[in-house]
């Protein structure tokens, strides 16, 4: 993974707000190949919210049918 | 009175085929709910075929669409330094299973002026060109950029749709 030299002005809010969105497009990938990977090595869902901050629920929520899918 | 209800009636099956197509493209993209830019990935598919012939009278490859959000966001990420490579050529596609989905916001928003633009066209079909000419005015989204990528100007695009409708039989 790169990491970010340098980020667009918020002056320039067409490129800024461009460079955003595929940022959260570049997490949202990065974010499920993580979780994919945390269930393989045997992570609860629990640690995997703690990781990510957000709720047991809300991760099972968000991943847990494109793992099934998968196993 | 009868033809409008046979018009009516159309458009809710044509709505209904824009949004399931949408949310397949949204998924095929690894994405749980579709945004602007797979509602025209949807209506290019639509089988009225317009919004593909649309495209094409004004010298663009419907298929490039899809080439172009990906390049928005590769020359996005180049801007803040991280390369390419960080974004994947071919997201995993998840298996969405709900049944009533919602939409992105920026799907709501088109969905929401699709309305409006058809209220002013009461006596015609919705057709795929007609969402066509609705992303192409939301300027700031990620179908809009994808439209300046691919050089499509608003201005010709909605002439060429108007062309496109005068010249069908419905």
């Amino acid at each position: 993974m790169s990491t970010i030299k340098s980020l667009p002005s918020p002056d320039n809010p067409e490129e800024a707000l461009a460079a955003v969105v595929a940022l959260r497009v570049m997490a949202e990938q990065l974010e499920k190949k993580a979780v994919k990977e945390a269930i393989a090595q045997g992570w609860s869902w629990s640690q995997i919210a703690e990781a990510l901050g957000v709720t047991k629920q809300a991760a099972h929520k968000r991943h847990a049918a494109s793992i099934k899918k998968k196993s | 009175m009868f033809k409008r209800i046979l018009l009516r009636l159309r458009d809710m099956k044509t709505i209904a085929t824009l949004i399931s197509e949408a949310d397949k493209q949204a998924n095929l993209s690894g994405e749980e709910e579709p945004g602007v830019e797979h509602f025209v990935l949807s209506a290019i598919e639509l089988p009225d075929g317009s919004a593909k012939r649309v495209l094409k009278q004004i010298g663009t490859d419907p298929e490039e669409f899809k080439e172009a959000i990906k390049k928005q966001y590769i020359e996005a990420l180049n801007s803040a330094g991280i390369s390419h490579k960080c974004i994947e050529d071919d997201p995993e596609p998840i298996e969405s299973k709900t049944l009533l989905h919602n939409s992105k916001p920026s799907g709501q928003a088109l969905m929401k002026a699709l309305h409006a633009f058809k209220k002013e066209e009461k006596d015609s079909p919705l057709l795929g060109m007609h969402v066509l000419v609705v992303a192409a005015s939301m300027k700031h989204s990620v179908a809009g950029r994808a439209f300046k990528i691919m050089g499509i100007d608003t201005k010709i695009l909605t002439d060429a749709a108007k062309d496109e409708l005068a010249s069908i039989q419905y």
